[in-house]
């Protein structure tokens, strides 16, 4: 059995994934959807748009068509 | 196909499984690291989120599994194809259309107006023909279409990192010129299914693939005399070693990512898509650095301007990244070869067509509605005419990347 040859280092890989998880937290924490979470009313969010909406709305960018 | 997935076939006889040896070591720091990041990430979408959500995490996941440990992609499968005449590649992905089209079309074609659930489907125009041509060209600069370059950069491809970061920034302006693209001649979504009804479009889904197929295979032959063994066959490891630790035949490949897409379509409403995502997140950070997004028509728009203000944590294109990331990296962990692809020094030139291919792919994802994934195989399998028609211009303008890779310094060989 081999070892296992490394190309990279640790910390950098760590880093890396933490750095890129804080982005996502600002990004979610500064979103309508925590501070439904958190209590606040009348906003819209993706979650309720999703359980309204029911026209064909499909994430490939194309405009979004009405009901068929 | 990949930088990643070419390294992973490096050495093996074309035609011929790849050589026994199972002399690799599962590297236990990435395998653990990735299992810890889809706990953690897991856990936040679980808490903050839906259910569907954390579903389809887990469905991205699987993806990155099945795209790593297949080396399934569509870039090299082309160039195999265009270059040396070898089929296995394109008949596997004939084959994963063959079978979406068969899982897709019969719950599209049931399913009642107002579900909520629609296929893959896009208008037909010269945004559509442009965007798909010049994604085409760019995947093979890039070294990867839109799935290739996500499930290296998930594997430590650090030149697959340089793709991806130009492919968010074309992504970004391409949503700022789609609208104009929009305005040029071109026709409303057509879809197979409401024209032919559910068999007869499934009739002329796997007519065309099958056709496809046959017509692949016989130029391989007249070439090779022979065809080559590896869309049913992989490494002779045994079983448990080849599904941990790759790589896997394409044909279980071709079944993971069919009835991954179908997941995906059942748990969000929409099949598998990837490339909105980077334009969201190019979008979110200009916003974070003070742009005004909403002085730009498609970020006016219901779905993306909602996309753009909401949590990442609720796209579900981001999502199914996310997973896709972190199933990729931990597969490459599982099979002792994560970063490897980027040992060694790497050329200027090769850093340049990074750049570009990134770039045109971006733009060329949002003109064509999609990549690979979102377009090609999405659409194809939803019966949707825009599918194929991005099919054959991405092919053409395949075509032409593989004549420009080698002032690149990138090899066809």
């Amino acid at each position: 059995m081999s070892t296992v040859q490394r190309h990279y280092k640790r910390w950098r890989v760590i880093v890396i994934l933490m750095l890129i998880g804080g982005v996502v937290m600002a990004d979610h924490i500064g979103s309508p959807t925590f501070r439904m979470n958190m209590g606040e009313g009348g906003l819209e969010t993706t979650l309720s748009q999703r359980q309204s909406q029911t026209s064909a709305c499909a994430p490939c960018g194309a405009p979004c068509r009405p009901e068929d | 196909m990949s930088a990643t997935a070419e390294s992973l076939k490096a050495g093996a006889p074309q035609g011929a499984p790849a050589p026994v040896s199972d002399d690799r070591r599962v590297d236990g720091f990435v395998v653990g690291v990735s299992i810890i990041g889809l706990l953690l990430l897991g856990a936040l979408i679980a808490l903050e989120t839906a259910p569907f959500l954390v579903g389809l995490f887990a469905v991205g996941t699987v993806l990155g599994i099945a795209l790593y440990h297949g080396a399934f992609g569509f870039t090299g499968g082309w160039r195999s194809f265009v270059v040396k005449k070898r089929s296995a590649g394109l008949r596997a992905q004939l084959a994963l259309l063959a079978l979406a089209s068969m899982l897709f079309i019969p719950i599209l074609g049931s399913i009642e107006p107002g579900s909520g659930m629609s296929g893959a489907v896009a208008p037909v125009g010269v945004s559509l023909v442009v965007g798909s041509f010049l994604f085409g060209f760019g995947m093979q600069l890039g070294g990867g279409c839109g799935s290739g370059t996500l499930f290296t950069v998930g594997a430590g491809n650090i030149r697959m990192v340089l793709t991806l970061v130009f492919f968010i920034v074309g992504s970004v302006i391409g949503t700022l010129h789609l609208p104009w693209w929009l305005e040029l001649p071109g026709v409303n979504p057509v879809s197979l299914i409401s024209g032919l009804g559910i068999w007869g479009a499934l009739a002329i889904q796997l007519a065309l693939c099958g056709a496809l197929a046959w017509w692949v295979t016989q130029i391989e032959r007249r070439h090779h005399g022979a065809i080559e063994q590896r869309v049913f066959s992989g490494p002779d490891r045994g079983y448990i070693s080849n599904l941990f630790k790759g790589q896997w035949p394409l044909f279980w490949a071709v079944v993971v990512l069919a009835v991954g897409n179908l997941g995906v379509l059942l748990l969000s409403g929409h099949p598998w898509g990837i490339t909105f995502a980077f334009g969201l997140w190019g979008a979110k950070i200009l916003q974070a650095v003070g742009v005004d997004m909403s002085q730009f028509e498609f970020w006016t728009w219901d779905y993306p301007s909602l996309a753009l203000a909401d949590s990442v944590l609720v796209n579900v294109t981001s999502v199914t990244n996310f997973g896709l990331l972190l199933g990729a990296m931990l597969a490459a962990g599982l099979a002792g070869r994560y970063n490897q692809a980027s040992s060694g020094r790497i050329p200027p030139r090769s850093l340049l067509a990074a750049v570009l291919g990134g770039l045109i792919m971006g733009y060329g994802a949002r003109l064509g509605f999609g990549c690979n994934i979102g377009a090609l195989f999405s659409g194809i399998a939803s019966a949707s005419l825009h599918g194929w028609i991005w099919f054959a211009a991405a092919w053409v303008g395949s075509l032409l990347g593989i004549r420009a890779r080698p002032w690149f310094s990138l090899s066809n060989s």
